[in-house]
């Protein structure tokens, strides 16, 4: 009984057994909050290294093909059976993407993947990705009416009439400006220049006295401004004179060239930008992204634009080709280094373009074969059972699991992860020889306080326990303190990193260096109880040779002890 | 006789009433039996390379239910010769007697259970522990002897026979004090206290007046007589005043680490 009597009476008055609780309490939440931090960024980038890899690939060396690829699939499932549970092919091929904005055409270096669009959803994590709802539940490469995201603004197919009657708007302006200037050409045809003159001169010294309402039009920061009517009965006149102006560009010198094949064209064939889509694209979305200081996405394009997709033929000599494309919507895995890579179109028509189709059989050659394996399959078995039945001196071709493919990675993070415990253990180390300093220094403190337990009886081993009990509680008192600390840091860690973000105005989790847009936690409550158990038993530890020298005092000199 | 003393003789008799052992203590008229004994005890101390004797074969007999005062000057021994009979220190030679039982060569724990039930001991500097109260103070012979739930379990009674203690030594008002609340007078009866509270049969006492004045001692020295006479306690006290002694059954010189005659 002395003994919770004494622990606890010196644990309440002795200021430096505070400052020992503390520097446990700080270790413990210290490890608490770097493991939870990190197992949670791990599991989540291993979730979406997995997701956009699939589990194993099986693939042709850079810009080489897999042929037959469906006769290899069939092996491939007849291999491992019941381990299979999907299995996708796909053409992987660096390209460049081309697109207009703000009349100028940007160039840009992608990673140009087609997918098989009824499987590939099924062997990766591709369809949650994706920025459309209807298109995330059921996939295609579609360009949607609307439902896109707001941030993009007008999207879709309303943004593409939107953009195309606007287009035709500005070119129905140009042509009558022309004809404008045509008419008033052949009123005056001996003094061209000199009409033109003056017209700009009245434009510049007063308003034009009258203009039709129609012709007024704002678009992008320009300004159309038209030609001042003269006077409206000479125009009327000329027109009379010069007689239809329709089609002139045709009927100039009275003689269509294609009028033969014009005639054969049913208007309902033609390519109608109102109505029709080229082939869809899906592109990352940092690769036409642009954030503002603020933080604010900006779209260079959005989905209902037209983009151009360069990149070279398989085969001995390869040949540049080029491929016009309708962006359908966004990839965003919040893995920026996918997000600013990866476009995905339909694999038949990447196979047309790049020449894989074969000619003799229409059998198309792909790039890389995805497999997706079946739950609590063994990954790397399957691999050596693939890689002895495709082995690389015959087939040319690369087999891996997403593991393999991203080892490097992998690896440094579980590195990291090891030496940043042994790091913070040392911290707890330390705080562990805090105590047992503190603890040396109460027993001196206390010798005389020993000999008199000795005197009145205590045992040897009663006397231990009250030094062995103090760091016990000191451990646990600190440790529990420290759980609650740092499972706080923990569930609040986004906030707190919002909150050091506005004092220091630097960003501390930077999607574009990290992966996620949020700071991932994964509390494992094994951890919890392992740091929980770890610092107890070195605070424990620190108490045991405290607790031995005050057990081995004599009475009799620590009774003479001043 | 002073007050406090009158309401310890008070007290000490109705304490008396609780002690279970003693029905068991020979009646006064009985031919004295010897409670403690020492044969040929002999003790040195180290001082590096040096050896210091300490005692070079002292003898004695105390005989039970008496006052007996050790007196010598400083560094004569007997300090020693105390700690030696309460078992807080080994001799390097010779025997010591307890009851007709060697205790000089029994085990630690034995000889725990003798320095915690059998013998109460009082010191020169009181040696209280300062975190825990006078009550408390008092209750650790008690938590020594029991375990957790048996402490527990008795805490009333041992309570209530704590706070009879101090009222017998006339601190029943000062039961929740820190020892350094208290004077150096009440200190001391506090650890007296703390001696009684196992009902012990021999009570050690190293110089309890040595560090109190002259008022503070005698009445210290009063309790003690009070409690030899109503208790039926052996008394052992060591003194370098051989005025104390003047009261004592028995006195004992010791000069240079032997008896001197």
């Amino acid at each position: 009984m002395y003994k919770f009597l004494l622990s606890w009476r010196y644990l309440r008055t002795r200021f430096i057994a505070l400052a020992s609780i503390i520097s446990v309490t700080l270790g413990v939440a210290t490890l608490i909050v770097v493991n939870s931090v990190m197992s949670g960024f791990v599991d989540e980038m291993k979730t979406r290294l997995h997701g956009a890899l699939s589990d194993i690939e099986m693939s042709a060396s850079l810009l080489s093909e897999i042929n037959y690829p469906d006769y290899n699939v069939e092996i491939i499932r007849e291999l491992l059976k019941d381990d299979v549970e999907e299995v996708t092919c796909v053409v992987r091929t660096p390209a460049l993407l081309a697109y207009k904005f703000a009349d100028r055409t940007l160039t840009q270096q992608i990673m140009l993947v087609g997918i098989d669009d009824k499987t590939f959803g099924k062997v990766t994590d591709f369809n949650p990705y994706l920025q459309h709802e209807r298109k995330r539940q059921q996939f295609s490469f579609d360009l949607e009416e609307s439902g896109y995201p707001d941030t993009m603004g007008i999207s879709g197919w309303a943004y593409r009439r939107q953009k195309e009657s606007h287009k035709r708007e500005l070119e129905r302006l140009y042509q009558e400006q022309s004809n404008r200037a045509v008419q008033l050409q052949s009123q005056f045809p001996q003094s061209s220049t000199e009409i033109a003159q003056t017209s700009y001169l009245q434009e510049t010294t007063a308003p034009p006295a009258e203009t039709d309402k129609d012709v007024q039009l704002t678009d992008g920061g320009f300004q159309l401004v038209p030609l001042p009517t003269r006077k409206a009965g000479d125009i009327e006149q000329a027109m009379k004179n010069r007689g239809s102006i329709e089609n002139d560009d045709f009927k100039l010198d009275g003689h269509d060239p294609h009028a033969h094949l014009r005639a054969k064209i049913n208007p309902e064939d033609m390519f109608d930008p109102m109505k029709d889509q080229y082939t869809g694209i899906i592109l990352g979305k940092a690769i036409v992204t642009r954030k503002d200081y603020e933080g604010k996405e900006h779209f260079l394009i959005r989905p209902g634009d037209d983009v151009q997709i360069m990149l070279t033929t398989v085969g001995d000599q390869p040949k540049p080709v080029s491929d016009v494309c309708t962006l359908v919507d966004f990839y965003s895995s919040n893995m920026h280094e996918y997000d600013s890579q990866f476009a995905f179109m339909p694999l038949s028509e990447l196979q047309r373009t790049r020449g894989m189709i074969d000619p003799m059989t229409q059998q198309g050659s792909v790039s890389t074969i995805q497999i997706k394996l079946a739950e609590g399959a063994d990954l790397n078995a399957c691999r050596d059972q693939l890689m002895a039945r495709f082995p690389h001196e015959k087939y040319f071709c690369e087999i891996r699991t997403w593991q393999d493919t991203q080892r490097p990675l992998l690896s440094a993070v579980n590195m990291e992860l090891t030496i940043l415990n042994i790091l913070l253990f040392l911290i707890i180390a330390v705080a562990g020889f805090g105590i047992l300093a503190t603890f040396f220094m109460i027993v001196v403190e206390k010798t005389r306080d020993i000999g008199i337990l000795k005197a009145l009886g205590a045992p040897s081993h009663g006397v231990m326990s009250i030094f062995l009990g103090y760091g016990v509680c000191l451990g646990a008192v600190g440790t529990g303190a420290g759980i609650l600390l740092g499972l706080l840091f923990v569930s609040y860690i986004n906030q707190i990193a919002a909150f050091v973000q506005t004092i220091t105005g630097r960003e501390i989790f930077d999607p574009t260096i990290y992966y996620f847009s949020e700071i991932p936690t994964i509390v494992s409550p094994l951890m919890v109880v392992g740091v929980a158990l770890g610092a107890i038993a070195i605070a424990v530890m620190a108490s045991v040779l405290p607790a031995l020298r005050a057990a081995r005092l004599h009475p009799v000199e620590a009774l003479r002890y001043e | 006789m002073s007050k406090f003393s009158m309401a310890a003789q008070q007290a000490a008799s109705n304490a008396q009433s609780n002690a279970q052992s003693d029905a068991s203590r020979p009646p006064l008229s009985v031919v004295r039996k010897t409670a403690m004994a020492t044969h040929g005890l002999k003790k040195s101390y180290h001082k590096g390379k040096l050896e210091v004797p300490v005692l070079k074969g002292v003898d004695i007999e105390i005989e039970e239910a008496r006052f007996t005062t050790i007196v010598g000057q400083s560094g004569s021994g007997k300090s020693t010769l105390l700690h030696l009979l309460a078992t807080l220190d080994a001799p390097d030679d010779g025997e010591i007697h307890y009851n007709d039982q060697r205790i000089d060569n029994l085990p630690a724990r034995k000889k725990e259970t003798l320095r915690n039930q059998e013998f109460g001991l009082i010191f020169q500097f009181y040696h209280l522990l300062p975190e825990l109260t006078t009550l408390e103070n008092v209750l650790v012979p008690r938590m020594v002897q029991d375990g957790v739930f048996r402490y527990l379990g008795n805490r009333r009674k041992y309570r209530q026979t704590a706070t009879e203690i101090l009222e017998l030594v006339g601190l029943g008002h000062r039961l929740t004090h820190k020892p350094s609340e208290l004077s150096g007078g009440e200190m001391q009866r506090t650890a007296i206290a703390r001696a009684l509270i196992s009902n012990p049969r021999v009570l050690l006492a190293d110089e309890p007046t040595g560090n109190l004045d002259e008022e503070n001692g005698s009445e210290v020295m009063n309790t003690l007589q009070l409690l030899r006479r109503e208790k039926n306690l052996t008394i052992v006290m060591v003194t370098h005043d051989a005025g104390m002694a003047r009261d004592s059954d028995q006195i004992i010189r010791l000069v240079n680490g032997k008896v001197a005659s």
